[in-house]
């Protein structure tokens, strides 16, 4: 997934802020995986500006269904 | 009778064979399974083994299961019985169709891997029971901006 997110962060930079977390390497991000009830990997969770969850997303994801999520901020 | 087509013959019979074992004992026949192939050999105790990493265990997983990694499958499962059921699974199904094709090249003879992976499962789980987030109030901090994590492994 790392391009298309990659890509994704580089298109909506100062639009929406991505933190991309891998959970074996950082136990501090799989605890807030964890809190966040993500069970799987990959995982997607959007939150709001106002720091509300919005969606959770499971598995893997084309491009296009990403945008979509992304794009429901605007 | 040619030799071959008496091979091709043999050969055939013995698939016939193994199947009708199969079907016989109830067992659902080698390779991809359903949620209800998997519960039922649950009950006859198959070994149901959790391939991904551990971080994704302890979230949660199969009732049962014992996590091995696709990545040290092979040396863990050298010491495992080759004639006994062993179901696998991960997440959605790509790890898990490594790991069969491992398991199958090792010697064993019954290799089940549950197709679509947990995400799929409707049966019982274990483990992050407690990991459910408070619905309704705010849950990240922000800097004004929405947020998009992405969690994920390299393996």
């Amino acid at each position: 997934m790392a391009p298309v997110v990659d890509r994704l962060a580089a298109e909506y930079q100062g639009t929406v802020e991505f933190r991309i977390i891998n959970v074996e390497t950082d136990a501090e991000g799989a605890r807030l995986a964890s809190s966040f009830g993500v069970q799987y990997v990959p995982s997607f969770v959007l939150f709001g500006s106002d720091g509300a969850r919005q969606d959770l997303l499971i598995g893997e994801m084309s491009e296009e269904q990403l945008r979509i999520a992304l794009d429901a901020f605007k | 009778m040619k030799r071959t087509h008496m091979l091709a013959l043999a050969a055939g019979a013995v698939v016939l064979v193994v199947a009708a074992v199969a079907l016989s004992s109830g067992a659902p026949a080698p390779g991809l399974i359903d949620n209800s192939e998997l519960s039922r050999l649950q009950s006859e105790g198959a070994r149901i083994v959790d391939v991904r990493t551990a971080a994704e265990f302890v979230g949660a997983h199969i009732e049962g299961a014992e996590n091995v990694p696709v990545s040290d499958l092979a040396a863990v499962a050298a010491d495992w019985d080759r004639t006994a059921a062993v179901v696998v699974y991960c997440a959605v199904g790509d790890r898990s169709d490594s790991a069969a094709g491992i398991l199958q090249s090792m010697g064993f003879e019954r290799v089940y891997d549950l197709g679509g992976g947990i995400v799929q499962w409707d049966g019982a789980l274990a483990g992050g029971a407690d990991s459910a987030p408070a619905a309704g109030a705010p849950e990240v901090a922000t800097s004004g901006l929405p947020v998009f994590y992405e969690f994920y492994t390299d393996s």
